[in-house]
């Protein structure tokens, strides 16, 4: 067996013609993730009535189970559970008519929204108390405290988990393709296999995660300097 | 002006406040003196509910709480009442110092963001810092910190500035500027109340001397009594050991 260098470029170019997917498999789940995640931390921190523990155990079986597991429960239980629904009340809903990334989005974005619920929860913590005083003392209600003084703060110590799982995300976008998804890795499989050629198809994908990946490395690196550049000392 | 009657807290059973009686003038400076342990932390935080008091009543002003009943409103209006400095400034790190002293009068006290910059300004200026309006606190020394933190509570305009142990997180050389801003607004006839170890700043500069000990006040009187005549063994040996050079009779003793 030989390698055809010149065919990792034709990969390449094919293969980068799915990049919109997974971006959007990265992007959609982090962000609503995001807001998941504000609110377990949240409700974790100021342990709220009944919803306390509903959180905790979000977070710990999101956290506690792999995503490809999730994945596989909402693909094949969501449609189940929607069919026995709409023959029950007559809806009429054809469950293999919604888009199966539907479903990707949702797994992967409740993953996400346990994983970042336990940043910003770590962030929080690490915002000194005695800020949290002083905002008290000033006569700011337990709400202005915490969104004016200690999130902003705790947002931005946290840049360096979000990168984090940001790229991780990256990459475990890629168990899209078991569902027939076609992303970055799916289409790396699809070009193998079709040209026979798999080594040079899955090192043109691995070049496209790794440039991806370079590249959001150095934005959140300017990030964090401009975002955090409150803590950097020096009396000038 | 500030009442406070029967104030108890317990920290896990331990008892750090035995049923504080106090009342405080318009206009009067109170030093608390004590030794670590003796509730005088404790006492300045239930005033402004920093800590919730088990039992007692608080007044400040015209706002009355009854503190076994407390709201959170009520909590909350009596805490608008006052302002406090703290040990370790307490600033808020990510933003500058002009907006660390508007904060409070545009979020709490719903101020026009224009009055809040000028006023913000003034009060900047009589602690010395309008220089250094856009820095960070990262960027300042101990003791401009804690003089943002002094411009922070008087841009307030409370009734009444709880300071806790303002300079004792202050490297010695510091010690100075921040008790002189202190000074400088004692004067200005704003009730404080002063939680500190500085001896001679309490002498110099209160109305009222407190010695608390074992979560209750052991004696109080003008800081003329308190240093020269203090009727209590407590007292007594507290001064004795918080000024060393007590230790040694007098020079002439010792020659003799």
């Amino acid at each position: 067996m030989t390698i055809d260098i010149p065919f990792i470029w034709t990969a390449f170019k094919e293969i980068i013609k799915s990049l919109p997917i997974t971006l959007i498999l990265t992007l959609v789940p982090l962000a609503i993730g995001f807001l998941i995640g504000l609110t377990v931390a949240l409700v974790r921190i100021y342990k709220t009535r009944f919803l306390y523990q509903a959180a905790n155990g979000y977070v710990s079986f999101f956290r506690g189970t792999p995503i490809i597991m999730h994945i596989m429960v909402i693909y094949y239980g969501i449609p189940l559970l929607i069919d026995q629904v709409s023959s029950k009340f007559d809806l009429n809903i054809q469950t293999n008519k919604i888009p199966i990334i539907l479903f990707v989005l949702i797994a992967l974005s409740l993953a996400a929204g346990a994983y970042l619920s336990e940043i910003i929860r770590s962030g929080i913590i690490s915002v000194s108390t005695g800020q949290l005083e002083a905002a008290y003392s000033v006569g700011m209600t337990k709400y202005q405290a915490m969104f004016r003084i200690v999130l902003p703060q705790a947002l931005a110590l946290s840049i360096p988990n979000f990168t984090n799982l940001f790229v991780g995300f990256l990459h475990t976008s890629s168990i899209a393709f078991l569902v027939s998804e076609k992303e970055l890795t799916g289409a790396a499989n699809i070009v193998a296999s079709t040209n026979l050629k798999f080594l040079e198809a899955f090192i043109a994908a691995g070049i496209v995660y790794w440039g991806l990946t370079i590249m959001v490395e150095g934005i959140s690196f300017l990030l964090e300097k401009k975002v955090t550049s409150y803590s950097r000392g020096g009396v000038s | 002006m500030i009442n406070l009657k029967g104030i108890k807290k317990s920290f896990n059973k331990s008892e750090v406040l035995k049923g504080i009686n106090l009342k405080i003038e318009k206009g009067e400076v109170v030093t608390i003196l004590g030794p670590s342990g003796s509730g005088k932390t404790t006492l300045l935080r239930c005033l402004n509910f920093l800590e919730k008091p088990d039992g007692g009543m608080v007044q400040i002003g015209n706002i009355k709480v009854d503190t076994e009943k407390a709201t959170k409103k009520e909590m909350l209006t009596i805490r608008k009442q006052s302002a406090m400095v703290f040990q370790h400034y307490n600033l808020f790190a990510h933003k500058t110092v002009l907006q660390n002293v508007m904060e409070g009068l545009i979020v709490a006290k719903r101020v026009k963001k224009k009055d809040a910059r000028y006023r913000s300004e003034l009060v900047l200026e009589k602690v010395g810092l309008k220089d250094k309006l856009h820095h960070y606190p990262s960027q300042l020394s101990g003791g401009q910190q804690q003089r943002v933190g002094i411009a922070r509570a008087l841009a307030l305009n409370p009734e009444v500035i709880l300071f806790d142990e303002p300079t004792s997180a202050l490297d010695p050389e510091l010690v100075g500027e921040v008790l002189s801003v202190i000074k400088t607004i004692a004067k200005e006839g704003i009730t404080m109340v002063v939680v500190t170890h500085e001896m001679s700043f309490a002498r110099e500069v209160s109305d009222r001397v407190l010695f608390m000990d074992g979560g209750v006040i052991v004696e109080e009187g003008t800081p003329l009594e308190i240093f020269h005549a203090p009727k209590e063994e407590r007292t007594r040996r507290f001064l004795q050991r918080i000024s060393g050079d007590s230790f040694f009779p007098p020079l002439k003793e010792r020659v003799n």
